[in-house]
């Protein structure tokens, strides 16, 4: 259990009544730390931990460290108002598919939809690629006799005794969990209700995810195989949470027990075991919540965040103070960066895209061509980089950066560990500078702005996709090496301002503090704009928003305060694509029909630049976003006061040759501190390089702010 | 220039050319274009050879871009393009083989001087003409043929061609729309271009672009010395038309670092719409050359520079205008299977059986809805891929095109049909070591008031996807009414209210001996049911 980085924390004095339960703990449980942040704003107090993940039973280490940082911060349980969680139990879950045995029932003559898929080869040129995953096997796929029409009409009756007797195969043959996906029940559920409350009452010990409930939008495909996703990691998760709750109530934990949504949002414990799959981007949420809190804070409306690990690089676009979410999204994909090679679910998440961009990937020489490439193989934490010592046998980014003066040998990690720059000159050397027949120096250079460059074409195939621009936005960079590699993407990207927050590490687990409550609803319902039926239209939303308000509630929103978005997905007659339309309320008519259509050719206009007018449009999904208005924590640091000047460095930089750059403490540097370039700013997780010609200042949260030339 | 420059550039120039793929796939109307992925971006230099393509298009395509644009150079000599100036054709015999598509480039001018050239190829909702048909006797039925012509002239629209296209095609909006999806990618490229230059300080693509040919020619004589010299044969046979059966011969002369691939003695050019120009058999041969040997090199006008291929004129691989073109796939399809036969002894790793899904069948529905609008729907749907050295086919996906296949729910949504079940064919994956991929069977109900159209497009119902090295074929394809009749394979007809249509498509091929198969990997198939004759495998 570390405090390390926060600003020491104001003692309390024995006459101080213990009193209102106003401590808030976010924790954050990924594979190998389980990370924990304590914010008490009427007390002024801010802590951290971390403790290793328990993956037998990861409850042990969240009460554990509970009781821990309660102890550093001198609290008691019953002083905490709550606890918001964030895990990757349902993503390793899938990813490792150690999830629960599922079965499936369709509507007859659609079983095979699962595995047929969108019949796509994700790679054009690999003859010999693995198909996209799915986790139902065919025998556990089973028909029942039953149809609705597009229009919700009844084709054929649902064969309830067949149903009961699929079912009771399924049961017979293992299914822990069952899964219901019926053609057509995103615009009409009865049949699959009917089914679940029959499948319930004959096998009361199962749980049932209905389609329409988990997803009820159009496209078989994707709504299936979210359906079973959710069945596949129910029974786990529902055991998980329980036990969690038990084991904190044990502790004397009295306040309320909240999860982060792959969305961004907090919500209820119920919301989360009847749709664990919801979880599936938990934990990198947390880290956009961040971003876009540090954005808030510094006034920044136009923000690219960037958090680049050992692994990955992950950028997500956050404008006026929030991430960008989509509704949709990949899992457990079989090549891991390759776009149609995973699972599709229908869910709202942060949306973000993942490159395999990180300190730990691996450079190369390809044979065919003789050109060098980076990633997105990686060493991972596992060998890791050569210069970890640890097995590493490939050069690596980090390996490069290190030789390239942007990483202290001698006091890396906080000085925790000693690189071994002989040996990395050696790897690359070997390893791809001889193939290249180029000097070590410029081969390290190389691979830096060889994985810059792939950043780089990744945010602006992001941006371009949403019509952005990205000289209009600032860079805020996370993670060990992203501020390493900040100002070289942005410098690429043509952006002007990168802001390094400190504490890379810690920033992420802010993330859980600063979310709102919220949740998202979803119905689709196809029409033309000037054939729509409006009183259907409104009785869907009314019964979004009565589904969204409870589930708020629970999660500790104040009615009155939910805001409330909503939007269709619409496109021309023809098209294949929608676009996301912001609607002018929760009750609509035929009048706010030219209201509609405007904003649909301003969306349409700000994504491909020029609009249709006569041509006809269509609605197919209804959206509704509802949220309570984001939490302010405070943070105001205070500086070591130590002298922050640590000597100079030879630093070879991608625009001016090799410099001499001077190097500085992150910690010692006080808000209005100035720092011009060639500068290396070291603080224990990572370095900030400052090129020549840039201007960095620190901000009151310690932010540093640089400005490029 | 260095090789580390080299490969950020290129990563560049390609991300470039994804950028516009992504504008067009976005923007444009037709289903073909975002089902199929019937479309390319091509980045090019001022000579018109391709420096870059866009990832995820239609191979076939970004090879004969180039060669398009080397067309229109011979008609608009470079010094007369201007900036804004937009050439069109969908000349079968200058570009992709048949009418639908249409070929758009755009100059790309930096300082004043044009530097290299951006191009596009859509597969157009309409082109006027025969809907879907592969029964016209001569390219005039099948639609509006447009020789290259400047549809813009310096950003105007060319307007009285633009008219006069519209006028005779069936859904004029639509088609406009994907004309300027096509413009828009043009000139998001030609945008990405302008920057990298001003970035990289560089004049033009020229140096660069010759730099990255030299490289992925070299990447691909490399693989091809790597073959044993000699001449190696397959024959692929096909339904045909009627009583013309398709024969492709194929033989494969591998000579040092170079690879011949010639058709001599194929079939020759008939007068139905499944001629393929020599345009798409150079591209159909080279694509799966590439997948077997170098796939993972990204493509430019360096790779196929080592690879030569010839068909006789008038053979149906190489026909003469005015020949019907317009179902060409279902001949260029059959190529790759050609070419991985005769080339499997010598490199068994390498290839995979033929395809299920080689040539793609298709049925396209066209009528009035409830409402009364005009719709008109194909039902996208593939065949079993063949099986590979190592693993089973995979099921329902096509090879050597990429098609995609949507959802049941929106086609419903958007038609007056009723598909009853789309579902996995047992016992049509072909037999062997390696199991070849399953075809599938869909049957769709009619539910509008009035009949509707429908052009059906197939192959295979007489000649199976093969297998290789002691795999068994696949199961066939067929086509029924509900009434008991089978319709015209390759015909356009109609279809009553009430009717239903059976699809059934063609299983992939089955690599190995079956007796061979592991008991395991047979049982799992007898427990899903997906085969049912364990005496296959005997």
């Amino acid at each position: 259990m570390t405090s390390a980085d926060d600003a020491a924390p104001r003692a309390r004095s024995l006459n101080e009544p213990v009193q209102s339960p106003t401590a808030r703990i976010g924790v954050d449980v990924g594979g190998t730390f389980t990370d924990l942040v304590l914010h008490d704003a009427a007390r002024g107090i801010t802590h951290t931990g971390k403790l290793l993940t328990t993956p037998d039973d990861p409850s042990r280490a969240i009460t554990e460290g509970v009781a821990r940082i309660l102890r550093e911060a001198g609290l008691t349980p019953a002083e905490l108002h709550s606890i918001v969680h964030g895990t990757t139990l349902v993503t390793n879950t899938v990813i490792e598919r150690t999830g629960c045995k599922v079965g499936l029932l369709t509507t007859q003559g659609f079983r095979d939809s699962l595995e047929i898929a969108k019949e796509i080869r994700y790679d054009l040129y690999d003859l010999f690629l693995d198909p996209p995953p799915f986790l139902v096997p065919r025998w556990l796929r089973r028909e029942v006799p039953e149809r609705l029409s597009a229009d919700g009409e009844v084709l054929l009756p649902l064969d309830e005794s067949a149903l009961l007797e699929q079912a009771r195969f399924l049961v017979e043959n293992g299914a822990e969990a069952i899964a219901v996906s019926f053609l057509h029940s995103y615009r009409d559920s009865r049949h699959e209700e009917r089914a679940g409350a029959l499948l319930r009452a004959a096998h009361p010990g199962i749980p049932i995810t209905l389609s329409s409930a988990v997803a009820p939008e159009i496209r078989e495909y994707e709504r299936t195989s979210t359906a079973c996703a959710n069945a596949y990691v129910q029974p786990r998760m529902q055991r998980y949470l329980t036990k969690l709750e038990a084991d904190l109530r044990d502790t004397g934990f009295t306040g309320a027990l909240y999860v982060m949504l792959s969305a961004g949002g907090i919500a209820s414990l119920r919301e989360a075991k009847e749709f664990p799959i919801r979880l599936i981007e938990s934990g990198p949420a947390a880290g956009a919540m961040a971003a876009a809190f540090i954005a808030r804070k510094a006034g920044l409306e136009h923000v690219v965040s960037y958090d680049m690990g050992g692994t990955t690089a992950k950028m997500c676009l956050v404008e006026n103070g929030a991430p960008h979410r989509k509704h949709d999204f990949e899992a457990g994909r079989v090549r891991r960066f390759a776009k149609g090679s995973g699972l599709p679910l229908k869910v709202a998440v942060v949306d973000m895209i993942e490159i395999g961009a990180g300190g730990g990937s691996i450079a190369r020489v390809e044979a065919g061509s003789g050109l060098m490439k980076v990633g997105p193989r990686s060493a991972g934490a596992v060998p890791g980089p050569v210069c970890y010592g640890r097995g590493g046998t490939e050069p690596t980014v980090t390996d490069a950066d290190l030789l390239l003066g942007r990483l202290d040998p001698a006091h890396f990690l906080g000085g925790e560990m000693a690189l071994d720059q002989d040996r990395v000159t050696r790897v690359v050397e070997q390893g791809v500078a001889a193939a290249l027949a180029m000097p070590v120096a410029d081969t390290a250079l190389g691979i830096s702005r060889i994985v810059d460059e792939t950043m780089a074409a990744a945010t602006r195939m992001h941006l371009a996709e949403k019509g952005r621009d990205p000289r209009r936005y600032t860079l805020v960079a996370f993670g060990g090496a992203g501020p390493v590699h900040a100002c070289n993407l942005a410098r690429l990207l043509k952006m002007r301002r990168v802001v390094v927050p400190i504490g890379a590490g810690v920033a992420s687990a802010l993330g859980f503090l600063v979310a709102p409550p919220a949740t998202d609803a979803v119905r689709s319902l196809v029409a033309r704009l000037e054939r729509l039926d409006w009183d259907r239209i409104n009785s869907l939303y009314a019964a979004m928003r009565a589904e969204c308000e409870a589930l708020l509630v629970e999660a500790g929103a104040a009615p009155d305060a939910i805001i409330w978005q909503a939007v269709a997905e619409m496109r021309h007659v023809g098209q294949g694509f929608e676009i996301p339309v912001p609607l002018p309320g929760l009750v609509l008519s035929a009048h706010d029909l030219p209201a509609i259509r405007t904003a649909f050719f301003t969306a349409y206009r700000e994504r491909f630049a020029r609009i249709m007018e006569d041509a006809p449009i269509e609605a197919l999904t209804w959206r509704l976003s509802a949220a309570a208005a984001p939490q302010d924590i405070s943070l105001a640091r205070a500086a070591t006061g130590a002298s922050a000047t640590r000597g100079t460095r030879r630093l070879r930089t991608e625009t001016h040759g090799e410099v001499a750059a001077q190097v500085l403490d992150r910690y010692a540097l006080a808000p209005g501190a100035r720092i011009q370039g060639p500068a290396l700013v070291e603080e224990r997780e990572s370095t900030t390089i400052i090129p020549p010609g840039a201007v960095a200042q620190v901000d009151d949260m310690l932010n540093l702010v640089i400005e490029l030339p | 220039m260095d090789p580390i420059t080299l490969e950020v550039h290129w990563s560049r120039l390609i991300s470039i050319a994804d950028e516009a793929a992504t504008a067009l796939l976005r923007t444009a109307f037709s289903t073909i274009v975002r089902e199929s992925n019937d479309f390319a971006t091509v980045l090019m230099d001022a000579e018109g050879n391709s420096v870059s393509e866009n990832t995820g298009g239609i191979a076939s395509f970004s090879c004969i871009l180039p060669r398009t644009t080397r067309a229109f150079l011979a008609r608009f000599p470079a010094d007369s393009w201007r900036p804004g100036d937009v050439v069109i054709t969908n000349d079968p015999w200058l570009a992709t083989g048949h009418l639908p598509d249409i070929t758009a480039v755009s100059p790309i001018f930096h300082r004043g001087r044009l530097v290299g050239f951006a191009g596009s190829i859509a597969h157009s909702p309409d082109v006027g003409g025969a809907l879907w048909g592969a029964d016209c006797q001569e390219v005039f039925e099948e639609g509006v043929r447009i020789p290259p012509l400047r549809i813009m002239r310096e950003g105007v629209w060319n307007a009285d061609v633009l008219e006069m296209f519209l006028a005779n095609t069936r859904v004029p909006r639509q088609v406009q729309g994907d004309l300027e999806a096509q413009i828009t990618a043009n000139q998001v490229c030609a945008a990405g271009v302008a920057e990298f230059l001003d970035d990289s300080g560089l004049p033009d693509l020229a140096e660069l672009g010759a730099a990255l040919a030299a490289r992925t020619d070299a990447a691909m004589r490399a693989a091809i010395t790597a073959l044993p010299d000699g001449d190696y044969h397959a024959v692929q046979e096909a339904d045909g038309f009627d009583a013309e059966k398709t024969r492709i011969v194929c033989t494969v002369r591998i000579r040092g670092d170079t690879m011949e691939i010639d058709y001599e003695g194929t079939s020759p050019q008939i007068a139905r719409g499944i001629n393929c120009v020599w345009n798409y058999t150079h591209a159909y041969s080279v694509y799966p050359v590439k997948c077997a040997l170098d796939p993972f090199t990204p493509r430019n006008e360096g790779s196929y520079r080592a690879i030569t291929v010839r068909a006789p004129e008038r053979s149906i691989l190489n026909p003469l205008y005015p020949a019907p073109v317009s179902a060409r796939q279902l001949t260029g399809h059959l190529l790759a299977g050609a070419i991985y036969r005769a080339l499997a002894p010598v490199m068994p790793e390498r290839v995979i059986a033929d395809c299920g899904g080689a040539p793609t069948m298709r049925c396209l529905f066209s009528g009035l809805d409830r409402n009364g609008d005009r719709f008109s729907q194909v039902l996208f749907a593939s065949g079993g891929m063949g099986a590979a050295p190592h693993r089973d086919g995979l099921p329902t996906t096509a090879f050597p095109t990429n098609a995609g296949a949507g959802s049941i729910e929106a086609f419903e949504s958007v038609a007056p049909l009723v598909v009853w079940r789309k579902q996995f064919r047992p016992d049509s994956g072909g037999a062997g070591q390696f199991r070849g991929g399953l075809g599938q069977e869909a049957e769709i109900e009619v539910r509008a008031p009035a009949p509707l159209r429908l052009s059906l497009l197939s192959d295979r119902r007489e000649h199976p996807a093969l297998g290789v090295l002691g795999g068994a074929p696949g199961g066939c394809s067929d086509i029924r009414m509900s009434d008991g009749t089978r319709p015209h394979p390759k015909s356009r007809t109609t279809i009553g209210p009430g009717m239903r249509l059976t699809m059934t498509y063609a299983g992939g091929g089955g690599y190995g001996p079956p007796a061979a198969r592991p008991a395991a990997a047979l049982e799992a198939d007898l427990r899903d049911g997906v085969v049912t004759r364990p005496e296959d495998y005997a």
